[in-house]
């Protein structure tokens, strides 16, 4: 079947669609929100992988329900960039979550890398759980009244996840025939790139001075290092931390739209399938 | 209408059908009784019903907001126009949920959160390091009062163990009763 020979191609149409739906990706409170709700989204769709296929039933639940629970919170951080009562205010936030070129999404590249085994999985959810409760402690104290109702609720949900992340830590860990070995190495490979979660957020200067964003990355990465550090030296894998622990930031990252190929080829594609196909449908 | 026939009466009577709306997932309880009926508004020619969101992860949310406005349309002839409003602040949590919210939720099977406490009754081993939360964020603060205990919405015994903090939804997590042999639900604290 084919279609006129001088209609555009379906994807440019959805992407014009889309770009026609987005607010101004530039504005402060947009550079904001998309560090975050990215991060959230496509920790959600890597999440997913596990279900029906983890290794007990209950680990299936939890990384199915954390899942679901990321790609909400991405969808309930969307939603504070377009007028929420409006009539096509669910077009806005889906054209936001699905309907950008990959280079406009600014996750850390930690979040989209593949799932690799059941624990380095469990590391990277570690690492970024904490990463991520961190970071929602400081902006409840956001200046945008809305940043920092939906940080302290999402606090509240988090907990869960970072329960789930520290059971498994603390099982992991302890256990020098099974697990530990691989614990560690997952952990020397997922660290190095989680410092890049604290990459900083293109014009954070005037996030800083306006209070939006009420502590610096760099202060968070170091809330978060010592944290970390202390954890993994409690269970005696020192040598699984990174040997730089204060990365310069000097090359570009996830934060300055820098993706790799598990992205631009593999998570983008598959999650925005269905919003490229039919641009506007809902259910 | 006009906005003048739009009195306290009116408005009361508004937030009685927004309230009366059951939870489309557990349809044994209504909003009002889950807490999410933060405030009704007179503005301009129309009527707001401001909400409060309980899971994020809730996929009933868009439908809890449809369902208020038909009841609202359907219950409140003086009003024309109704629109629905969900809030960010204050933050919605399981300390909202009211006693017949509590009991309701017990009757269909899901032992009720109970105020403060740990969120999972699992614990850590000794000695392991907790990684930095903010504090005050509400249940689960680990130096919170110790939590009421969880009791088998069957048979109301206390030998009751935590399979898992995840469950069937968002909102839900797997306990077993050792006294009837049952597995049940619990309503996470949040």
């Amino acid at each position: 079947m084919t279609g006129p020979t001088d209609a555009p191609p379906r994807d440019d149409v959805a992407a014009a669609w889309s770009a026609s739906l987005l607010p101004d990706l530039d504005a402060p409170l947009t550079r904001l929100v998309l560090a975050v709700a990215d991060d959230e989204l496509v920790t959600g769709h890597r999440a997913q992988h596990w279900t029906g296929v983890a290794p007990s039933l209950e680990s299936d639940l939890a990384f199915s329900t954390i899942a679901q629970d990321e790609v909400n919170h991405a969808d309930v951080w969307y939603s504070l960039l377009v007028d929420r009562e409006a009539d096509d205010a669910r077009q806005r936030i889906d054209a936001l979550g699905l309907g950008r070129t990959p280079s406009q999404y600014r996750h850390a590249q930690l979040c989209e890398l593949p799932p690799g085994d059941f624990v380095w999985s469990l590391v990277r959810h570690w690492a970024y759980d904490h990463a991520d409760a961190v970071r929602l402690g400081a902006l409840a104290g956001s200046s945008d009244a809305d940043v920092a109702g939906v940080a302290q609720k999402l606090l509240r949900e988090e907990r869960y996840h970072l329960l789930h992340a520290d059971q498994w830590f603390d099982r992991l860990t302890a256990h020098a025939a099974r697990g530990r070995d691989e614990y560690a190495e997952a952990l020397r490979d997922v660290l190095p790139r989680a410092l890049w979660l604290f990459e900083p957020i293109e014009g954070e200067e005037e996030l800083l001075d306006t209070g939006l964003l009420p502590v610096s990355s760099e202060q968070l990465r170091d809330e978060w290092l010592d944290g970390v550090v202390a954890a993994v030296a409690a269970v005696g894998l020192d040598r699984a931390l990174p040997t730089e622990l204060r990365p310069s930031y000097d090359e570009p990252g996830g934060r300055r739209g820098l993706h790799t190929p598990d992205f631009t080829d593999d998570v983008w594609p598959e999650m925005t399938a269905l919003h490229r196909d039919h641009p506007g449908a809902s259910w | 209408m006009t906005t003048t026939t739009i009195d306290d009466a009116v408005l009361a009577r508004v937030r009685a059908a927004a309230g009366s709306v059951p939870d489309p997932e557990l349809p044994v309880v209504t909003l009002a009784q889950l807490g999410m009926v933060h405030d009704v508004l007179v503005e301009g020619d129309r009527v707001v019903v401001e909400l409060l969101p309980t899971f994020s992860g809730c996929p009933a949310t868009d439908m809890m907001g449809r369902d208020v406005q038909d009841a609202v349309a359907a219950a409140v002839a003086e009003v024309d126009d109704v629109g629905v409003r969900w809030l960010f602040q204050p933050v919605w949590s399981t300390d909202r949920i009211s006693a017949a919210g509590r009991a309701r939720l017990r009757s269909f099977g899901i032992a009720p959160p109970t105020g403060g406490g740990p969120v999972s009754t699992i614990e850590r081993p000794a000695g392991a390091v907790r990684l930095p939360v903010a504090p005050g964020t509400g249940p689960g603060d680990p130096d919170a009062a110790p939590d009421a205990p969880v009791t088998c919405p069957y048979c109301d015994a206390d030998d009751v163990v935590e399979d898992s903090p995840f469950g069937p939804t968002p909102c839900r997590a797997a306990w077993f009763c050792r006294g009837c042999e049952q597995p049940f639900e619990r309503f996470k604290p949040l």
